[in-house]
């Protein structure tokens, strides 16, 4: 899957407009990176690549960069 | 000297049979005289189980309960090999959280499947003439998320909303059978789906008095108690109801 498009998804579930992100954004600065974000994101990535991805691995997470590594 | 539980001969089926409260209950079952059979998928954790089982004669069969079509054989074929039934205890189940926005369809449907239609599914079967024995019992788990509902819990709190609903609405049909059943509402309890929850709420960043270890929480063989409690003949005039397991604290 191209990076675009994994952005996009991001985008979405972070309820962002298109383009908001880049890869070298930091999580901390995203005023939408809470909970909810962080549980959405591990759905995601359950349903769109099949991996199950655990607690320990989100809170590691610094940079949008870090969750794309995470989405194959 | 009174025997306040005799299950002795009794054949009780348990799903989920391989972990949890599943597990804890199929051990205690046998350690009252009774006849296990077990359902659940893997079959290595089934026979792992069974190991741990007083007394012999039980038996296991793998099956995914989401095949909801499959279950009126499974039950029949249980019945030809063990004779018929004195409890069914239904402890299969999921509960993932997932935030609403990613609630959808495929997953809340997967939920209710194994969760709740499977469940209906095997009460309706179960009770067809030549498959129980008078007196048959049945027992639910269900959980606080049903009655209080919780964050990211959607799917979940329906599943089992929808479990103590149906059973009061079975338990008015299967009066005259002379069969009962109910649910048991329980909190956290100390197991592998405890364990998931607890690294999803870490998660959150929350820490807890769950976490702190403040709060003193049940065993898989306590609620096992309860459920055992309800398959006996002391809890005979109790039907369509629900016993609730959760320190009065209705968890968050």
């Amino acid at each position: 899957m191209e990076i675009e498009k994994k952005m996009e998804m991001l985008e979405e579930i972070l309820e962002l407009e298109k383009g908001t992100l880049a890869e070298e954004t930091i999580l901390n600065d995203i005023n939408e990176w809470d909970s909810i974000a962080k549980l959405s994101l591990v759905a995601l990535i359950e349903d769109e690549f099949g991996s199950k991805i655990s607690g320990e691995q989100v809170r590691n997470l610094v940079s949008i960069k870090d969750i794309l590594k995470l989405m194959k | 000297m009174i025997d306040l539980f005799n299950f002795n001969k009794k054949k009780i089926l348990v799903t989920g049979a391989s972990s949890g409260i599943g597990k804890a209950t199929s051990i205690l079952l046998s350690k009252l005289g009774a006849k296990i059979i077990m359902i659940a998928q893997n079959k290595e954790r089934l026979d792992s189980v069974t190991k741990e089982l007083d007394a012999q004669g039980h038996r296991w069969y793998s099956y995914n309960l989401k095949e909801i079509s499959g279950i009126n054989l499974l039950i029949k074929t249980i019945v030809e090999e063990n004779g018929t039934l004195d409890g069914f205890v239904h402890c299969a189940g999921i509960s993932s959280m997932r935030p609403l926005k990613m609630t959808k369809y495929d997953f809340l449907h997967d939920m209710m499947l194994i969760n709740f239609y499977s469940f209906v599914e095997l009460v309706r079967v179960i009770t067809r003439k030549g498959n129980y024995n008078n007196g048959l019992s049945i027992v639910g788990m269900s959980s606080v998320s049903g009655i209080k509902g919780l964050k990211s819990k959607t799917a979940y709190s329906a599943s089992k909303a929808a479990l103590d609903g149906a059973i009061r609405a079975i338990s008015k049909e299967l009066h005259d059978k002379k069969i009962r059943i109910n649910s048991i509402i329980a909190g956290l309890v100390k197991t592998e789906m405890f364990e998931k929850y607890k690294s999803n709420i870490i998660l959150s960043g929350k820490i807890n008095d769950i976490e702190r270890g403040d709060i003193n929480l049940p065993e898989p063989d306590d609620i096992a108690r309860s459920i055992t409690f309800l398959l006996s003949d002391s809890a005979k005039y109790i039907n369509g109801t629900n016993i609730i397991i959760d320190s009065g604290l209705k968890y968050d």
